[in-house]
């Protein structure tokens, strides 16, 4: 039962890629002001509202880390194996963004990159997560994941000021499509092809992250049997 | 057609490709590391025996 479940959900989400590809490419118009390259947009924005969601999820695991540590070990692994794989897979999403956003902003703007407040705190978001995944595995010792925990959750603090950047200060960067000031939002015939996007990028992305989770389990039982092992030979 | 349109499909293009080699090339790693970790254990239950 457990089976036919995952094998359905992997073919739905395959399903509502290919999907969400056409819509973005033959359902989709042509962008009056920018022509064809707007399309990168069905790729770029719901890479970056995925990776949020999964920095938040990293968030969550780090807190639930820190507070189970001591007197709910089980637990405590369970939080950390999802503040790993939220941030590891955020981490994927958030490359996406980097990379298709200068690709975009070469021909709309005419230049790859500027140092506007959005472009740069993303980058820095990223740096802070990679930098997370850099302690967890090259650092060793007892305390690599409470230091992993505390930086997961100083990273996080990054999202908010990631989102609300180009609503706080003037950017190259374009002013919010959504929830943006009056005027903003998207032609009709356009939100369509997004939010199947939008649901085809979720899908796949929570599809990787109970993957990453699941190896990062079987890392933690392995890792834990063979302390048991050592103990036991000493 | 206009030089500047067939810029913009290739612009696209390659966003798309980069995007798609990114999440296969990490999926297949993920795959590896599975496969790794099932193999410790499978080994370790194995000694064990």
């Amino acid at each position: 039962m457990k089976k036919f479940a995952i094998g359905l959900y992997v073919a739905v989400t395959l399903a509502l890629m290919v999907w969400g590809f056409y819509q973005a490419i033959y359902v989709a118009p042509e962008d009056a002001m920018q022509g064809e390259i707007y399309r990168i947009i069905f790729y770029h924005v719901p890479s970056a509202s995925v990776a949020f969601l999964f920095f938040a999820i990293s968030l969550a695991g780090s807190i639930g880390f820190l507070s189970f540590r001591r007197g709910h070990a089980e637990w405590a692994q369970i939080s950390d194996a999802w503040a790993l794989a939220g941030a590891e897979v955020g981490v994927v999403f958030c490359t996406v963004v980097l990379i298709t956003g200068p690709i975009w902003g070469r021909r709309a703007w005419g230049i790859w990159w500027t140092w506007d407040a959005r472009l740069t705190t993303t980058l820095v978001l990223w740096l802070i997560y990679v930098s997370y995944l850099l302690l967890r595995r090259f650092a060793a010792g007892p305390q690599v994941q409470t230091l992993a925990a505390a930086l997961g959750i100083f990273g996080a603090l990054d999202v908010p000021i990631v989102y609300m950047s180009n609503r706080w200060w003037r950017t190259q960067h374009p002013a919010p499509v959504f929830g943006g000031s009056e005027g903003s939002g998207m032609a009709k015939v356009m939100v369509h092809p997004f939010l199947w996007n939008m649901l085809a990028w979720l899908a796949w992305g929570l599809l990787i992250l109970a993957l990453r989770y699941h190896v990062e389990r079987q890392h933690q039982q392995n890792a834990a049997a063979e302390a048991q092992e050592a103990l036991e030979s000493a | 057609m206009d030089p500047a349109a067939i810029l913009d499909h290739q612009f696209v293009t390659a966003a798309y490709i980069i995007t798609w080699t990114l999440q296969l090339g990490y999926l297949a790693w993920l795959g590896l590391k599975w496969r790794a970790e099932k193999r410790a254990a499978a080994r370790r239950t194995h000694h064990a025996r």
